[in-house]
Order: C-alpha cells, then structure tokens, then sequence
C-alpha cells in the first residue's frame, strides 16, 4: 500500500479524551474498584495489594511463557500451566529426596532452595522443550484448532502425571518461614514470602529483558516473532528459536511452580488448570506478545484476585478473573500496553 | 432528477480510506452507470482493490459517502450491501474449497433464498420447492459462464474454470452490479476474449453493470465504456479509453517519468 | 434430499464404497431396527449385573450423542471452537431441576404428572420440560456467543472455556437455583401418558427408548438443517468468512443460529441426563466434559454425522468400560479422589496422536478430509484431470 502520510487533523481535545476514556475504561474501571475499597478499608485493602503483588510475581512469570510462546508462534500453550504444576512438585520432590525440611540449617535450607531451583527450572524448561516438538511442531501448518487440541491432550497428559504422583494435596515444607514479618510498612506486615517472592522473580526478570534486549539470541527470538520466513533467510534457525523460546517459557514456570509452592504451602494436580487461566488472563490484559505487559498484567491480576478473595470470598475470585477475561477479549484484546504479535 | 432516473448506479462521493498514517484511497469520486461497463486501472498499489473493499463494505470509508441506486450504502457491513445487489468477486479467488460448483453458487445465492430454520427443519413443500429451484437456478448459472462439472469439488476445478464458478457464484445473488476483481489474472488471451464477451452479454442480456479493475490492457480498452486511473490512492485521470490511452499522466504512472 | 445429489464424485474411500452399497434410507432403518432390538437382545446376551450395566451405559450414551451432534454444529458446520460446552448440559440440567423437583418449595405446580398432588415444588410434564430446557439453553447459547463473535479462532476458544468455566461456578454459589454443592436431587419420574412413570434405575428399557426417540429428533433436525441453506451458510462461514459476507451470509445471524441450535440440543440432553440421573450437581459440570465431547466430534470425524454418533458411542463405552481397568492404580492404593483428572489422561493422549496422524478423524466428512490434506488433495486432482477423454472439451463458453 502506497500513499504519503497525510497529516490528519486532530480532533478537539474534549473529544479525545472522552474517547480515551472510553477507550480505556475496563483500566479505570479496575482502579475505581481498587480505590474503592482502598478508601473503604485501607489497611486491609494495603495487605492485598502487598499480597497481590506477590502472588502477581508467580503469574508474572507464568504469563511471561504465555506471551512469548504466543508472540512467536501465535499459538496458546495450553499446557503452559500443567508445565508449571509440574515446577512445583518437581521442586517438592528434589526436597523430599534430599531431605531437606524446616528444621535442616540455614545454610542447607539456602543451598537447597537455590539448587533445587536451579533443577526444577531446568526440568520444566526441558519438558516445554519436549512438548513443542512433540506436540506443535509437527503441526505448525495445519489450521489452528489442530495444536489447541493437542495442547489440551498434552495439558491432560501432565495432568494425569500429576494426579499419578500427588493424587491428594500434599503440603510442602516451610522452608523459609514464610510467615514470619520481615519488616512493617503502613501498617503492612510483609512477610519472608512476599520477599522471597520479589527476590527471586525479580533477577529472572532482567535476565530475560537482558537477553531479549542484547544477545543475538534475543534479536532472533524477535525477529522470528515479526516474521519467521525474513527470519530464515537471514539465516536465523527457526526452528532452534522456537524451541529457545519455549526453553525460555518453561525455565520461567519452574520458577513460579517453586515460588508458588514455598508461597502457598499446598501443592495440587490441578493447581496448573487455573493458575493457567489467571496467567493466561495477565498475558493478554498485558497485551499479548507484549513482555512488560505480561508482568504488569501478572501484578495487577495477583492484586484484584487478593482483593476480591477479601471482599467476596475465594470462591466467587475465579468466577471475577474469568469475567476479567472475557471482557479483555471482547471489548480491548489488545490489551493494556498494545499486543506484540505478527503483523497482518 | 432522481438518481434512478439519470442512470447512475452506483456513485462514490470524495471517498478517503486511511490506515492510520497512510491513506490508501484519497478523495476519490467515481460513478457507475446502468447498464455499463467501468474499469479501474492503475500500477500495483494504487489503492484499486482497497477501492472496492470500501463499495463492497469489507471497509469503512475513513471519508466520504457511497450510494447505491440513490441509497447510502456507505459503512455497511458486506451482506447487507449484497443484498441491496452489489456482488464481487476477488483477487485471490475465494472459493468454499470443500463445496461443490452448485453448492458455491447456491451459497451466493443467500440473500435471494427466504428459508429460515424452522422452515428449513421442517421442510416443507415451500422449502422444498426453493431448494430445487435453487439448485436448478445454480445450474443455469453455471451453464452460463461455461462450467459443466456441477458436482465437482470447486478445489479440484482449473484456474480458469474457478475465476469463473467465482462469476458464476456473484451472479447468484442476482445483483445490479457485479465487481470484478482482476478477474483475468492468470488467463490465457482466448479465455481473457470469453470472459470479455460474457461481461458484453452480461450487459446486453441482463442490464447488469460491470466495475473491473483490470491490467489486461486489451480487455480494458475493447470492453470499458468509461476508464477511471488510480495512482497512490488517487484518481490521476478518467474518460472514454481513448483518451485515457493517449493521457500522458497515466503514461507517466505506468511507466514512470520521462527523464 | 438436495444434499445427496451434490455430494461429489471427488474422493473415493474404502468406507464410502461400502456405504455405497445400499441407498441411505436403507442404512438408517437399518441401524434403527438394531438400535430398537438393541436393549432386549444385547443385555440378556450378558446376562444379569453386566447387561445392566451396559444398558445404563447406553442410556447415558444417548444423552452424549444428542450433544455431541449438537457441538457438532458448531465446530463442525460453522467452524467455532467451543470449549465450553458443558455451561449448556449444565444449564439444561438445572432447567429440569427447576420444573421437575421439590427445589422450590414454595410454589406447587403440577401439570401432567403423576407425582402426589400435595408435594411442593415445580412438576411440570418431562416432555414439555425438555423442550423448554432446550428452548431456555438456546436462548443462553445466543448470549454467551454473541460477545465471541469477532474474535479468530485461538481466543474464542478461551472465551467460551471461560464461560464454561463461570456458569457452574455461578450456579454453585447461587444457592437458590442450585442447592449449592448438595444439588438437587430427586428428579421426578419420566412420566409419559399412556405409559406411566417409568421406574428406571430398575427397568432401563422404557428411558433407553425416550433417549433414542430425543436422538431421532436430534438428528432429523441435524440433517435437515445441514441440506439446508442455513447449513451452506455455516460450512461458508467456517471455510472463508470474507467470502461469506460478500455473498449475503449475514455472519451476526449465521454464528448466533450455530451456537443458538448447538445450545439448544446440549440443553435438551442435560435435561434428559438429569432426569436420568435423578440428580443436578454442579460437580457433574466441569471442563473435561467440553473436552469429553468435543473428543467425540474430532475422533469421529468432524462434520460427519454419521462419524459423530460413532465417536460418542465409541468414546462412551471407552470411558465407561475400559479406562477405569487402565487407572487401577490409584484404587489399588485404596485412594479416593476424583478419577475424571486421571481417566483424561488418556483421552489426552488420544487427542494427541490424533491430531498429529489424523486430525480428520476416523470417518471423516469429505470436506473434512480436503481441508486437512490439501496439499495431498491437489495432486489427486492433477492427476484426475488427466484423466479425461481427448475431445471432450474441458469447459464450453457461451455467449
């Protein structure tokens, strides 16, 4: 399409903003609701932020394998949140064969946490790894409905594992005492968890902005994104940096499945089914495709989940989260900060 | 003077269509008569297939209006423009693979079929009757345009075979106006000649207008009344094709400035 | 049947040769006359608990081959992928929870049936109650689908699965309609006049035959619907929406008929299930049903009625007869916990290795198969047209 750009008059500034208002208005809806109860009850609307923002760290990093795998491939990884279950009862699993337990020293507790975090990323990066090439890649040409499903047979499959190796809930040890208060803010207790919480997603963060942003490997990822045939012919591998991509998306859900497990307490075979959902909600509020969007969908997701688990009870929470969703998808899908996907 | 009774068919006012930044149709302002055949030409590019895609509705104009028989038609959405009895075919031809010849053309037939659900699930004889007659009226029509495999899988028919099911497909809605989107691209000069002398009966016998876009040169200039030449968006010139053959802006479009 | 005639000569398969062997008329009362012996001959073959059993697995069966032709609509005709097909069963479920129990006390409405004049709650005729679960669930199936009807094929996905997801939350929370986690139960009675209450769990016969009478209707309408023009409507709209809208097909109206009919018949099905059941729980209602069914359809060869029912039945039978030998493990143990998450498993890897080596499923429709295998498919035609005779002109032009 060839045309010079004709400079287009601007509307008067009223109408812009009544349109961006309009346009914008699932946002301010969200933060009338939050301010809302914030000035009903401000301390305890605080401690769900606080507690929100947590929680939004693990959906943080879940969403993040969601909108990379997206951006790349446009496909929704469906089994992105078993990948993640898997995480946490890896993780649980490497503590229990090494015995370590709350009551093991300060320095085999840190050790422990950090080595089996080290483990368990590697291990559900490997396992996304494996499921692209066994069940996407062969299917990367045929209509969409084609990889959704198996993504649902291959979610179906983990979860079966799942359900095979903690059939019932299984608690995890409080190795870093989660609970205790580390320091006081605005009457906010913030707790070893939340900052543990921080204290791990936050370096995982720049280390992925870092490669994307700098290495080459980074610059293949995205120019794959934008367009996987000028990609080829510049002789990037495609499909080395499809499955780099995946490694990336899985080595983030291990994080979150350790995190969430110290944070949580409990692990379940289907914790994967709805943390998918709420990740995949924070993907595309963010903009899916769009990095920082996925972490600032993750955050705001964690803090409207705590807030309505406060004010309406946990089991209206998912019912909220789900109607968040669906109006995401029908009234702005390119979410908050705008979708980074193929183009056309 | 009503536009009905001054042969005008269809009329596109000062239409602006602009993607963001870019302006891909800039003011244009373009007439169909009754009864005849326009072309629009121009370099690859030029806005021609975006053109149609605001008359058939597939845009929105960004500017300016269209009217169809003296109604507006601008901004509505593509079924309802068809049903007011403007059909198109496509550049890249658009088939329902999986379909039949006849059952494409009784597809395009939709507007003109009247059987509802319940109608359709109780099949009775009114039903009935519509739906052999529809399958008869596909058959004429494809006779018409020269196919004979009915029942053949329209993804297993020739190239040429299928720009012309395509024809056959929009002449089921039984428009006015019928878009033809290249619709020689791909075809040799004898099958270029047919598809000229069916667009000349289709006048002749069946008072419809034609609006082509077109770079065969030939068919243009032996079967337009009226040229109309688009370059970046723009109509650069129009007229009779012997004038717009001889006009040195669009000699200048197509082959670039003389230095 | 104008479908018949314009099915074409394309592609010839080993099924189709077959199939081709009698006219279709003979093929279904054929299979009717087997599914009318079916339960007087097949269990008494079995003998006593077995035969039973099978027979109350049937009767489920008939209930999930009314909604898999239904999803079928939907998927297969317009192309729309729904996850969330269970918020229907479910809705159509409570709808006779509603007219056919005790649940609302208050009121005391009787019409054609036969429970005591002085029992509270809603009784209304079983036949009238399926009909208006079905009308009330299609009704539901035009508003859940009509936010989805602009967004491409991987989100509308999640959406729908997100309304599948928020229907039964919302019934559980809603006490009220629901009952809560406890549900509603008793049903009452299938009553048919003339015929009386049928007293299923013990004689199965009477409720297998009104399961059969509703697959009948179900497919009649399936049928007539697919050889109509609304049926062409739907198949354009799921090849080429562009193309669609350019000929006339109003997409609006198209999309919503789709999941208005589709609702309608998961809702006419729930309505039977919980009768059958004698009982409406928000647990029987969750997303690995939409899969469960939606499995039917892909294995069965999507589109195709015919492959449709087969994949019901086949996937029935397997989930209720054969997977629960293969998940013994977890009842070695002696544990209890819910056996669907792991009976998935296996279905998930069907779905897997299907999609992979058949996407088009084991009877596939012929549009089906073209769709899937395009490239394959242009070649055979390469070759086909080769085929025809010197002198035969390939086309004649008219002027």
């Amino acid at each position: 399409m060839e045309a010079a750009a004709v400079p287009q008059p601007k509307p008067p500034v009223v109408r812009r903003v009544a349109s961006a208002v309009w346009q914008n208005i699932l946002w301010i809806g969200l933060g009338a609701w939050v301010l809302f109860y914030l000035v009903q009850e401000p301390t305890s609307t605080l401690d769900d932020i606080k507690t929100g923002i947590s929680n939004g760290t693990i959906w943080a990093l879940i969403a993040l394998g969601y909108t990379l795998v997206y951006g790349i491939i446009e496909l929704i990884n469906f089994a992105h949140g078993d990948v993640f279950m898997l995480g946490s009862f890896v993780a649980v699993g490497l503590w229990t064969w090494l015995g370590i337990t709350a009551g093991s020293s300060v320095i085999v507790i840190i050790l422990g946490i950090a080595g089996v975090l080290v483990v368990s990323m590697l291990a559900t990066g490997s396992l996304n790894v494996m499921i692209e090439r066994v069940a996407y890649r062969p299917l990367r040409n045929a209509p969409k409905l084609a990889p959704l499903i198996t993504a649902i047979g291959m979610s179906f499959i983990l979860q079966n594992v799942g359900a095979l190796w903690h059939p019932l809930p299984t608690s995890v040890p409080d190795l870093i005492g989660s609970q205790r208060t580390l320091f006081t803010v605005l009457d906010v207790d913030v707790v070893r968890s939340d900052v543990f919480a921080i204290a791990v997603t936050l370096p995982l963060l720049i280390a992925l902005l870092t490669f994307i942003g700098q290495t080459r490997y980074g610059k293949a990822m995205r120019a794959t994104a934008q367009d996987p045939d000028a990609a080829r012919l510049m002789g990037i591998n495609v499909d080395r940096t499809i499955a780099l991509t995946f490694l990336i998306g899985g080595l983030l859900a291990g994080a979150a499945g350790l995190i969430y497990a110290l944070y949580n307490g409990t692990i379940r075979f289907n914790q994967g089914f709805t943390a998918g959902l709420i990740a995949f909600t924070a993907a595309v509020m963010g903009g899916i495709g769009n990095l920082k969007g996925a972490v600032a969908g993750g955050l705001i997701i964690g803090v409207v989940q705590s807030i309505s688990d406060d004010q309406y009870g946990q089991q209206w929470t998912e019912a909220v989260v789900f109607a968040i969703l669906i109006l995401i998808m029908v009234f702005r899908p390119d979410g908050l900060f705008g979708e980074e996907v193929r183009p056309g | 003077m009503t536009e009905k009774e001054n042969g005008t068919l269809l009329e596109a006012s000062h239409v602006t269509k602009t993607f963001g930044g870019l302006v891909a149709v800039n003011d244009v302002s373009f007439k169909v008569p009754r009864a005849g055949i326009v072309s629009i030409i121009g370099p690859n590019g030029a806005g021609k297939t975006t053109f149609f895609n605001t008359l058939t509705g597939l845009y929105k104009p960004t500017t300016g209006r269209v009217t169809f028989e003296g109604r507006t038609i601008t901004g509505k959405p593509p079924h309802v423009i068809t049903k007011a009895g403007i059909a198109r075919t496509f550049q890249n031809i658009k088939l329902f693979r999986t379909m039949t010849a006849l059952e494409n053309v009784q597809v395009g037939m939709q507007p003109r079929l009247k059987s509802g659900v319940v109608a359709s699930i109780v099949h009775w004889p009114t039903q009935q009757r519509e739906e052999r007659n529809s399958e008869q009226r596909a058959r004429e029509l494809l006779d018409f345009v020269g196919l004979k495999r009915y029942y053949e899988l329209s993804s297993n028919l020739s190239y040429g075979d299928q720009r012309r099911l395509e024809i056959a497909r929009a002449l089921g809605s039984d428009p006015k106006l019928l878009l033809l989107d290249e619709p020689t691209a791909g075809m040799n000069p004898q099958e270029s000649e047919e598809l000229r002398g069916l667009m000349e009966t289709l006048r002749s016998e069946r008072g419809i207008s034609v609006l082509l876009i077109e770079h065969d040169m030939r068919v243009v200039m032996n079967v337009s009344d009226h040229i109309t030449v688009l370059d970046y968006g723009e109509k650069i010139a129009e007229g009779k094709p012997d004038e717009v053959r001889t006009d040195p802006r669009v000699i200048e479009a197509y082959l670039g400035s003389q230095a | 049947m104008s479908g018949a005639k314009s099915r074409a000569p394309a592609l010839r398969s080993g099924f189709s040769n077959v199939r081709n062997m009698l006219p279709r008329w003979a093929w279904m009362l054929i299979f009717l006359g087997l599914a009318i012996a079916y339960p007087y001959v097949v269990p008494d073959l079995l003998g006593g608990g077995a035969g039973d059993d099978l027979l109350d697995a049937s009767v489920n069966t008939l209930g999930y081959i009314i909604m898999a032709l239904g999803l079928n609509i939907v998927v297969g005709f317009a192309g729309l992928l729904d996850l969330g097909y269970v918020a229907f069963y479910a809705i159509g479920a409570f709808v006779i929870g509603w007219l056919g129990s005790g649940q609302f006390e208050k009121v005391h409405l009787d019409f054609i049936t036969d429970v005591p004049k002085a029992l509270p709650g809603l009784h209304i005729n079983f036949v009238i109650v399926v009909i208006v679960a079905a009308a009330f669930t299609g009704l539901w199936g035009v508003i859940l689908g009509a936010p989805t009807l602009r967004l491409r094929g991987d989100y509308l996905a999640i959406v729908t699965l997100a309304f599948g997801e928020i229907v039964p939350r919302v019934f559980e929370n809603w006490e009220f309609v629901s009952n809560g986690r406890q549900g509603i139960t008793p049903i009452d009675r299938v009553y048919l006049p003339g015929v009386g209450e049928l007293n299923y769990p013990i004689e199965l016969t009477g409720i297998y035959f009104v399961g059969l009478a509703m697959v009948l209707v179900t497919l009649f309408v399936n049928i007539r619907l697919r050889d109509s023009r609304l049926g062409r409507a739907w198949i354009a709209v799921r090849e080429d929406e562009v193309a669609a809208a350019a000929m006339g097909v109003n997409l609006v109206r198209t999309k919503l008929w789709a999941y208005a009919v589709g609702a309608a018949f998961g809702g006419f099905a729930g309505a039977f299930l919980g009768a059958y059941r004698n009982t409406v729980n928000v647990d029987q209602f969750e997303f690995g049903f939409s899969v469960f069914i939606l499995c039917m359809i892909i294995i069965g060869g999507m589109g195709n009625v015919a492959g449709v029912i087969l994949g019901a039945v086949a996937l029935s039978m397997l989930d209720r007869f054969i997977l629960p030998q293969l998940n013994s493990v977890p009842d070695a143990i002696g544990l209890n916990f819910d056996l669907t998450a792991v009976n998935f498993g296996i279905f998930g890897f069907f779905l897997l290795v299907m999609m992979v080596l058949r996407p088009e499923g084991f009877i596939p429709s012929t549009r089906r198969k073209l769709e899937l295998h395009a490239g394959e498919v242009e070649d055979a035609a390469a070759d086909r047209s080769a085929e025809v005779a010197p002198g035969e002109p390939l086309y004649e032009a008219r002027h």
